[in-house]
């Protein structure tokens, strides 16, 4: 019984730590973020002009990743993820579609 | 059945603490030593070192031969990676440390090494010693399959590196308390099997976007499986052993049998490789 009750207590604290999901990036327009967004060129205060804030994460490097979110139809997104300079200058891009797994993931 | 013993003894050391702590403190300096003479003092130990136990680490071991099928190509390492940002790796040097026996380790210049297998100090229930502090380093199995594209990995073997490197005893990933709660009540199979499992790999340079590649089937990782979910506060973090590998961490989905063993996993990379220095005199002086 005393071990049922030490389980139940590590399970309660452990259940204690669990998050909710992380939070989609800000949701654009993905002809209008296509159009303003150049890698190379873009800076930080160009996308805050245009898109707002989003779900950012920064490095010890200086470096940034900041994520947005297009409607892909359907009711799926896709991820417009960014990476930014220690000059907040972008990077890189990538584009990421909904995939059939991703919807598994999601009932999981 | 073992698990709760398991637990039960961690929170009793937890007790302890104070008392082991005490034992070890320095003696105090003697009142009749020469004052004027210099004294030398060699320093050959680090007080508080990092350390994991020589049996779990051979039962990963054991883990690696049980399910070689994962990775059959592939051989085993383990791997010293930093967890402070002011940790030196240079240098370092491990030892296996039992009751009478002592067996040195050879570190290689990557940090990677292999452990030989000792009788004696697996019934002396002996530690894996490295000369850093504690928590200033995190451990990981190293399974790799030779002969692989440039930048990318194989998924069977990441299966094979979690349930070897949780069964071994190396992820310490959360706060020291949880950690002991965690790893009493998950076995390897509920870590590496579950898409809650959150066991972080690494990739050797900071990571910009990661995709799996199986026969025709190719998709992309969501943000949230790279740099340890993305959400982790600067308090967080330092129970993560992703500490200062923050953008070089992701999640594989090793636990989605729908990808098979031989899936390739292909990494990008923030920044292009740095050229390979140039033989036509480009040394300094």
């Amino acid at each position: 019984m005393k071990r049922l009750h030490l389980l139940l207590v590590g399970a309660l604290l452990l259940a204690g730590c669990a998050t909710q999901a992380p939070q989609p990036g800000t949701v654009v327009a993905v002809d209008r973020f296509s159009q303003l967004v150049v890698p190379g060129r873009t800076t930080r205060a160009e996308l805050l002009a245009a898109f707002g804030p989003t779900r950012s994460v920064a490095f010890d490097s200086g470096y940034q990743a900041w994520l947005y979110s297009a409607s892909a139809g359907g009711g799926r997104s896709e991820e417009l993820v960014l990476l930014l300079d220690r000059e907040g200058i972008v990077r890189k891009m990538r584009r990421r579609p909904p995939y059939a797994s991703d919807t598994a993931a999601m009932q999981r | 059945m073992w698990p709760m013993r398991g637990l039960i003894g961690s929170l009793l050391l937890l007790c302890c603490l104070p008392a082991i702590a005490q034992e070890t403190q320095p003696a105090p300096e003697s009142a009749t030593a020469p004052a004027a003479t210099p004294q030398t003092v060699t320093v050959t130990s680090t007080r508080d070192p990092v350390d994991k136990s020589y049996r779990k680490m051979i039962r990963g071991m054991e883990r690696f031969e049980r399910q070689h099928a994962l990775a059959p190509g592939a051989t085993l390492r383990f791997r010293l990676l930093p967890r402070l940002p002011t940790v030196n790796m240079r240098g370092i040097t491990l030892k296996v440390v039992g009751d009478h026996i002592t067996v040195p380790v050879a570190v290689a210049e990557d940090n990677g090494f292999t452990l030989p297998r000792n009788e004696q100090a697996l019934r002396e229930d002996a530690a894996v010693i490295a000369n850093r502090k504690t928590t200033s380093m995190t451990w990981r199995a190293q399974v790799v399959t030779p002969g692989l594209p440039p930048d990318t990995r194989r998924l069977g073997d990441l299966r094979l590196e979690c349930l070897v490197g949780v069964e071994a005893g190396l992820v310490s990933n959360s706060s020291p308390l949880f950690g002991w709660i965690a790893s009493a009540l998950n076995s390897p199979e509920q870590v590496c099997n579950s898409a809650d499992g959150n066991f972080l790999f690494f990739t050797e340079r900071p990571l910009f976007s990661v995709t799996l590649r199986a026969g025709g089937r190719t998709e992309i990782l969501p943000f949230r499986m790279l740099y340890a979910g993305g959400e982790q506060t600067r308090d967080e973090l330092q129970y993560c052993d992703c500490q200062v590998m923050l953008d070089r961490t992701y999640y594989a989905p090793i636990w989605d049998r729908s990808w098979p063993d031989d899936t390739l996993v292909s990494f990008e990379y923030m920044q292009d490789a740095p050229a390979p220095a140039s033989a036509s005199g480009e040394a300094a002086p």
